[in-house]
């Protein structure tokens, strides 16, 4: 279909694409036309799109135009199309979590974070896919989604990642231009790193989740995907913050600072050769040692580290299906959950109504002891660095909970638990595409301090001043 | 209840284990791992047996790892 906007436009950053509209190289309204035409035709073929909200952004973009014609700028977000996680309530219209038995689900208000980028005038064309309840204690196959499996844009026959498949699709296919997401453990930084985008996970606390579904009220986070690590830093400053309505709230802001960024020189980075040479697919090693050689080339302090030890599988395991059964109590015991897609979902959402209290306290107070090990270990090292997945996105039809290859176990642990062990902690993350193994992206994952998040975009910033992976696009044939 | 202080104790049972107790805490989601995978279930009832044993196996865990009395679980209560 014919547009004005020119095609680099649906891959390019928030900076650029707000600095044309303020210069009118185009309008917000044919901009957004532009986005959402792609995001309807586009979308549904990755299985990413939940809701288009064509017409209400349609309404937003004028109002944008309104402002900007009158010189009322709002910020860099101001004019910039984005997709929401199908979690997150608009009001007014559906809401379904990804899941059959909340297809019809409609909520009388919208979330915080959604509020927050509204104010900014930034533009709401999408909710998208994910999978069901978040993936809720685990899940099978990628095909637990009301939507189907989500599929790879540079791959359809590999899975996308998940449970924010939609909003990882999205941002990598140019079918948005950022998107919101969340993690529990793992769901940003997985989809990102499968699709070759950027993707940041916010300090436990930072952004409130008021009017997003609660899979575990413990560890539930929400978080940008974006192309780079910029705009990450500018979507976040605009949904942190405080809201007496989200009891997790750590009531802090966040003001993206690259100005008042730390010196490279004086940030220690730790990681384990054995994530790179040994946990890491063979086909990934080569881009995996030459994203450790750019990081040393910045000019860090980089050095060994390893993860205190526990058993962060069992822990995390536990209280994500304690809470996350406790959640979804009504759904199991009125039997609706038996119209989810995925029988291990099914199966563990029931299972998890029967883990004893002392199980789940004790899951807890470990993980008050893994609180307190991070403390010390990052007063010692400011980011600990790993591949954020150890190999590309698994084919659509591989369970997902078997080991996705037979080589031997490595011989150290290294930070192969990482995401489970960060969650644990609370600790923000960057996940940073940084090249291709079997011609599908792979990315490395930043971890440091809590409300750190300067820190890692800082080093993001850098890496992907040296790097061209996030430039990177699918290859898409978009008739 | 524990103290601010006891509570930032750095990692306090990690000095209470012996070597024997951490090889054994630690060792267990290695062998699991080197175990082939048990074949998927195949029903319902499968699934939901799997999904206890599961269960099992990390509460097993978590009962194999020393805790002392004083720590208290990652919950904040406001009055």
């Amino acid at each position: 279909m014919a547009s004005s906007i020119p095609d680099d436009i649906f891959f390019a950053g928030i900076t650029e694409i707000n600095q044309k509209l303020k210069a009118k190289e185009f309008s917000a309204v044919e901009l957004t036309r532009a986005f959402s035409e792609r995001l309807e035709r586009l979308g549904p073929r990755y299985n990413a799109l939940a809701l288009s909200l064509r017409d209400q952004a349609h309404r937003a973009a004028k109002d944008v135009d309104d402002d900007m014609k009158r010189e009322r700028y709002r910020g860099p977000l101001q004019g910039i199309p984005f997709g929401a996680k199908d979690l997150l309530a608009v009001a007014k219209l559906p809401t379904t979590w990804g899941a059959r038995p909340y297809a019809t689900q409609v909520f009388d208000y919208t979330a915080h974070a959604l509020k927050k980028l509204d104010k900014t005038g930034g533009i709401l064309i999408g909710k998208l896919a994910m999978v069901e309840l978040a993936g809720g204690p685990s899940y099978r196959y990628a095909s637990a989604s009301m939507t189907g499996p989500g599929l790879n844009p540079w791959d359809p026959t590999r899975w996308s990642g998940g449970s924010s498949s939609g909003s990882a699709i999205a941002v990598a296919a140019g079918l948005t231009t950022f998107a919101l997401g969340s993690e529990t453990s793992g769901s940003i930084l997985t989809p990102s790193a499968f699709c070759g985008i950027t993707g940041l996970r916010p300090t436990y606390g930072l952004v409130s989740r008021q009017g997003a579904m609660a899979l575990s009220w413990t560890l539930d986070k929400i978080g940008p995907l974006c192309h780079s690590a910029e705009d990450c830093g500018l979507v976040l400053e605009h949904i942190a913050g405080g809201d007496s309505e989200d009891p997790g709230s750590a009531g802090k802001s966040f003001y993206y600072a690259p100005a008042y960024a730390r010196d490279l020189k004086e940030i220690r980075i730790g990681f384990a050769t054995v994530d790179f040479d040994e946990w890491a697919d063979p086909a990934a090693r080569p881009d995996f040692a030459k994203a450790l050689d750019t990081i040393r080339e910045m000019g860090v302090q980089v050095t060994d580290a390893k993860l205190p030890e526990f058993p962060y599988g069992a822990v995390i395991s536990t209280i994500i299906s304690s809470e996350g059964s406790a959640v979804f109590e009504p759904l199991i015991t009125s039997g609706k959950v038996e119209q989810l897609a995925d029988a291990k979902q099914i199966a563990g959402l029931r299972a998890g109504l029967e883990i004893p209290a002392k199980d789940y306290l004790k899951a807890m107070r470990i993980r008050s002891l893994i609180q307190s090990a991070f403390r010390d270990m990052l007063a010692e090292i400011d980011i600990l660095l790993a591949p954020a997945r150890y190999g590309p996105a698994p084919m659509i039809t591989q369970p997902l909970d078997r080991p996705l290859s037979d080589r031997p176990l490595p011989s150290t642990p290294g930070l192969s638990a990482l995401i489970p062990a960060a969650n644990l902690a609370g600790l923000p993350a960057l996940s940073l595409p940084c090249g291709f193994a079997d011609r599908m992206p792979i990315g490395i994952q930043l971890v440091g301090r809590p409300f750190s998040e300067n820190t890692l975009l800082t080093v993001g910033k850098h890496f992907q001043e040296r790097t061209d992976w996030h430039k990177r696009r699918p290859p898409m044939g978009e008739s | 209840m524990a103290s601010k202080s006891q509570a930032r104790t750095p990692h306090p049972a990690r000095t209470k284990l012996t070597r024997r107790q951490l090889a054994a805490v630690l060792s267990a989601p290695a062998l699991l791992a080197q175990t082939p995978a048990p074949p998927l279930p195949q029903n319902a009832d499968e699934e939901l047996k799997a999904v206890r044993d599961q269960n099992r196996a990390n509460a097993a865990q978590l009962d194999k790892f020393p805790l002392p009395m004083s720590v208290e679980p990652a919950v904040h209560f406001k009055a």
